[in-house]
C-alpha cells in the first residue's frame, strides 16, 4: 500500500508540463489519425434538425454569426452544418454577424467553405450576406421593424432592395427561424429579447462552456433547439450525413476540419483529464486515511 | 453649470429609459411614441459604434503610459499599439479606397484586401491560439484542484465527472454502447442545472431592472462620475 501511495504521490506532483504534453498529444494525434467515435443524438440537437426539415423551400432562416475566432473550433462546424442543411434542404438563408471581434470573418469563411459544394445556390436568390452591424440589442430590435433600415446595403455594398431574396424579407415576420451561433451573451438576447418580443423560433449553437445557461431557455421554450459545444456539432453532422447521404462525401473529405474529427480529440482529452482527476483523488483520499496531509494541491 | 453637468444628463437618461418602456406598452398606432422609440434605437446603434471608439482611445492611452514609464511588459504594449495602428490605417485606407487598399473584405475577384488578410491570417490565429491555451491550463488546474475535500466538493466532482464522461462517446462505450450516461448528463443539465440557471437569470434580471429604475429616477448617478450625495 505504501508503495502505491508513494507512486500516486509522485504522479500527483508531476510537472504540469507533462500534462500539457499529454493534452497536446491527445489533441493532435486523433486529428491526424481519426478514430471516428460514434455519438448518440440528444433531443436538443434533434429538435433543431427537425425544425429545419419542416421548412418549405421558400422559407427563410436567419443565421447569425455571434462568435469570433477564439471559439471557431467549436462553432465553425455548427455553422457549416446548419448552412449545409439549409442549402441541401433548399431553404433560403440570410447571414449576418453581430459579434464585433471577428464575427464577420467567421461568416465569410463559413460561406467560403460551404458554398463550393452547392454550385446551384445563387447569391441574392438563395442566400444573402448582410455583413456586420454594431449595436447588439438595438440592432436586433430594429431588425424586427425593418431590416432594410438597419442594413441598407449587404456585405458587398449592394442595396438590399436590389436582391430578390431581401426584396421579400423585411423583418422577422418574413422568416421562420433564427439560428444564433454564439459565444457570449448575444445568443441569450436572441431568446430573451427577439423570441419574447417577436415570437420567431430561435435556436442556438454555443460553446460547451456556455451551454449550461442556455438549458434554461431551452426548457422554457424560448429556444427550440441547441447545439451544445463540439458534441452538439458532431451530433448535427451525424444527422446531416444520415438525412442527406450526399453530404457524407463532404464530411469524409481529407483536410476538412469537422466536429466528428474534433470529438475524437475531445474524447481523448476528457479521458486524460478524468484519469488524472481520479488518480489525484485516490492519492488524496489514501493520504488522508493515513493521517497525512495528502498530496500537494 | 449644474444644469449642464447634472440636471440635463439626468433628464436625458430618464427620457431614454422611459420611452422604450412606454412604447412597449403603448399601442402600435401611437405613432409619435413608436417613432421616438424607433429613433432612440437607431441612436443606440450609432452610440454603440462610438463606444468602440472609446475603447480604442482607452487602450491607446493606457498603453502609451505603460511605454512611457517603461512598466513591466511595456514591449507588449508597443506591439499591441503597432498592431492597432497598422490595422486601423489599412482599414481606413481600404474603406475610402486609396491605392491598393481597395475595400476591407474580399475583392470582387475573390482575392483578399490587405485588411482582410490581416484579420484572417494574423488576428484570427492569434485569438484562436489564446483560447486554445485554456485547454492546457484547465487540464492542469482540474487535476490539481478537483479534490473531494468535503461533501459539496464531492458532489461537484461527481457531477463534473458524469458530465465530462457523458459528453464523450467513451462514456457510452464503457456501458456497452448504451447511452445511460448521456441521458443522465442530459437530465443533470435539463433539471438541476436549468433550475439553478433560471434562478440566476431571474435574479440578474431583477437586479438589472432595479438598477435601471434607479438610473431612470436619478438615484444612481455613478455613471455621470457623480456620487449620490453630490
Amino acid at each position: 500500500m505504501d508503495r502505491i501511495l508513494y507512486w500516486l504521490n509522485v504522479l500527483v506532483r508531476i510537472d504540469r508540463r507533462w500534462i500539457f504534453l499529454l493534452i497536446a498529444a491527445g489533441t493532435v494525434v486523433p486529428i491526424i489519425f481519426p478514430i471516428g467515435f460514434k455519438v448518440s443524438i440528444t433531443p436538443a440537437v434533434q429538435a433543431l434538425y427537425d425544425k429545419i426539415e419542416t421548412l418549405a423551400p421558400d422559407d427563410v432562416v436567419l443565421v447569425s454569426f455571434d462568435y469570433g475566432p477564439s471559439t471557431a473550433p467549436e462553432c465553425d462546424p455548427m455553422a457549416d452544418a446548419v448552412l449545409r442543411h439549409c442549402f441541401a434542404h433548399g431553404v433560403k438563408v440570410v447571414v449576418l454577424a453581430l459579434f464585433p471581434i471577428g464575427g464577420i470573418t467567421m461568416a465569410d469563411q463559413s460561406l467560403a467553405r460551404v458554398l463550393p459544394d452547392y454550385p446551384n445556390v445563387k447569391y441574392g436568390v438563395d442566400y444573402v450576406h448582410l455583413g456586420y452591424k454594431s449595436g447588439g440589442q438595438a440592432t436586433m430590435k430594429q431588425m424586427g421593424e425593418d431590416i432594410h433600415n438597419v442594413f441598407p446595403v449587404d456585405r458587398y455594398g449592394k442595396p438590399l432592395g436590389d436582391l430578390p431574396l431581401t426584396q421579400r424579407v423585411h423583418a422577422y415576420r418574413d422568416m421562420k427561424l433564427v439560428v444564433s451561433l454564439a459565444t457570449g451573451i448575444i445568443g441569450e438576447w436572441w431568446a430573451n429579447l427577439i423570441n419574447a418580443q417577436f415570437g420567431i423560433p430561435v435556436a442556438c449553437g454555443c460553446t460547451a462552456v456556455s451551454a449550461p445557461k442556455y438549458y434554461a431557455f431551452l426548457q422554457s421554450g424560448q429556444m427550440i433547439g441547441m447545439l451544445g459545444g463540439l458534441k452538439g456539432a458532431s451530433e448535427y453532422e451525424r444527422l446531416l450525413t444520415s438525412g442527406y447521404p450526399e453530404t457524407t462525401r463532404i464530411y469524409g473529405r481529407a483536410g476538412l476540419y469537422t466536429a466528428i474529427k474534433g470529438m475524437d480529440a475531445q474524447t481523448i482529452d476528457h479521458s486524460i483529464i478524468l484519469l488524472f482527476i481520479v488518480l489525484g483523488n485516490v492519492a488524496f483520499l489514501l493520504g488522508r486515511r493515513r493521517g497525512s496531509a495528502g498530496p500537494a494541491s | 453649470m449644474r444644469f449642464l453637468k447634472l440636471q440635463l444628463p439626468l433628464l436625458l437618461t430618464a427620457l431614454a429609459g422611459l420611452i422604450p418602456i412606454v412604447a412597449f406598452f403603448a399601442s402600435p398606432n401611437a405613432v409619435q411614441v413608436q417613432w421616438t422609440k424607433d429613433r432612440l434605437e437607431k441612436y443606440m446603434i450609432i452610440i454603440a459604434s462610438f463606444a468602440l471608439m472609446l475603447g480604442v482611445i482607452n487602450v491607446v492611452q493606457s498603453n502609451v503610459k505603460k511605454i512611457e514609464r517603461r512598466q513591466k511588459g511595456w514591449h507588449y504594449g508597443a506591439f499591441l499599439l503597432a498592431g492597432l495602428i497598422s490595422m486601423a490605417v489599412v482599414g481606413i485606407l481600404g474603406a475610402i479606397n486609396v491605392g491598393p487598399f481597395q475595400g476591407i473584405g474580399f475583392r470582387p475577384d475573390g482575392s483578399r484586401t490587405p485588411f482582410q488578410w490581416g484579420a484572417e491570417f494574423v488576428f484570427n490565429p492569434l485569438q484562436a491560439t489564446m483560447f486554445s491555451l485554456l485547454a492546457f491550463f484547465m487540464a492542469s488546474a482540474a487535476f490539481r484542484a478537483f479534490r473531494a475535500r468535503n461533501v459539496e466538493a464531492t458532489i461537484l466532482l461527481i457531477a463534473a465527472g458524469v458530465v465530462m464522461l457523458g459528453r464523450i462517446p467513451l462514456g457510452e462505450s464503457i456501458l456497452g454502447g448504451r447511452p445511460y450516461l448521456s441521458h443522465f448528463t442530459d437530465w443533470l443539465m435539463n433539471w438541476p442545472n436549468a433550475a439553478a440557471q433560471r434562478g440566476i437569470i431571474i435574479g440578474a434580471a431583477l437586479g438589472a431592472a432595479s438598477l435601471s429604475l434607479r438610473v431612470i429616477v436619478g438615484i444612481e448617478r455613478s455613471f455621470l462620475g457623480i456620487e449620490k450625495t453630490d
